[in-house]
């Protein structure tokens, strides 16, 4: 929403006391359809911390944070919500709930603590993928497409990062997959946790975390100020070692179950 | 009679030529570039120009040609 300059009345001091003024000064962002979205996050381990870090610092409100794994030591050096005294205590989503909620009253961020194939409501504008699996990033972008919520998916590798957006009646991201994904999909990648599935740990770190959160957040300030004309398509790639950063479009691929389904095939 | 193209892994700027049968798909060059390269098993994507190409899609479909390029991306599947 833009603010008429003839009905503003300029008080001292007053661009300092407006929490969001620096946002505002943005002209396309709108921050009461940021304030007002609901907001999924499918994940609280690194890039999850991340992601809702920046969620709550740019005004979104409304955050539901799901994740089924608690907390171990090695997480402590990529996740700005967890404490030594956290570890083998508490679950992630908790943790990232309450104290995410801490900065920013404004905001109320609850916790999922369950497998992101156990949530049922889907009442959501924005979802945001910080997963460490494609089994479970595939059934994110289901429901999220048949839907039509928007979904931003992030996933690093080391300093390897990618943000890949999903907009209703655009190529998902299971129209990008081939035969190595499914090779994949069932196989649990992470770093900690005690209901890993999968080893090898997956190299990670914070750098590369904190750069592909940016960007999902970033994303979804454009889609809930209505600006999807803005948004990334439909692939970024990041290589951290040099620096280096590229795009990516997709299509839609006509077999792909998730447009079938969408159009009642 | 195959069309030579030349693939580029993104990881390290290394390249290969191939040369691929028209029937043969995305899928089979990645799967040959990984072999080649000795990459961990991953997951990967073939982008072509701006486009990720279909894992499905044929090198006729892609209108592939003698003497393009591929570019072979990691595909990062972590995040926790």
């Amino acid at each position: 929403m833009t603010r008429d300059p003839e009905d503003t009345v300029l008080r001292v001091g007053q661009s300092d006391s407006d929490r969001y003024d620096r946002m505002r000064r943005v002209g396309w962002v709108d921050m009461d359809a940021v304030h007002s979205a609901r907001i999924l996050v499918a994940g609280a381990g690194a890039l999850g911390n991340e992601v809702v870090k920046n969620l709550v610092l740019a005004g979104f409100n409304t955050i539901d944070v799901a994740d089924m794994d608690d907390i171990v030591v090695s997480n402590l050096s990529r996740c700005l919500f967890f404490r030594d005294g956290d570890v083998r205590k508490v679950m992630k989503s908790d943790v990232v709930a309450q104290r995410a909620s801490e900065m920013n009253p404004d905001a109320c961020v609850s916790s999922i603590p369950k497998r992101i194939q156990e949530i049922d409501d889907w009442d959501y504008d924005i979802a945001l993928g910080c997963l460490d699996n494609i089994a479970a990033r595939m059934h994110i972008n289901s429901h999220t497409y048949f839907r039509n919520i928007p979904y931003i998916d992030g996933a690093t590798d080391g300093f390897r990062g990618k943000v890949h957006v999903v907009l209703p009646g655009g190529p998902c991201l299971q129209c990008t997959m081939n035969r190595t994904h499914v090779r994949e999909a069932e196989k649990r990648f992470t770093c900690t946790g005690s209901s890993s599935t999968y080893v090898p740990r997956m190299a990670a770190d914070i750098t590369t975390t904190a750069v592909v959160a940016a960007m999902q957040v970033r994303e979804a300030i454009k889609i809930a100020s209505g600006r999807m004309d803005m948004c990334l398509k439909h692939v970024a790639y990041y290589n951290g070692e040099s620096c280096e950063m590229f795009t990516a479009e997709a299509s839609v691929d006509p077999g792909c179950v998730n447009h079938l389904l969408r159009e009642g095939v | 009679m195959g069309i030579k193209i030349t693939v580029k892994n993104t990881a390290d700027g290394s390249t290969i030529k191939m040369e691929v049968d028209p029937k043969e798909t995305v899928s089979d060059i990645i799967d040959s570039a990984a072999e080649y390269w000795k990459r961990d098993a991953g997951a990967y994507v073939l982008k072509k120009g701006k486009s990720i190409l279909r894992g499905t899609d044929t090198a006729m479909e892609i209108n592939l040609m003698s003497g393009d390029t591929l570019e072979m991306i990691p595909d990062p599947e972590g995040g926790q």
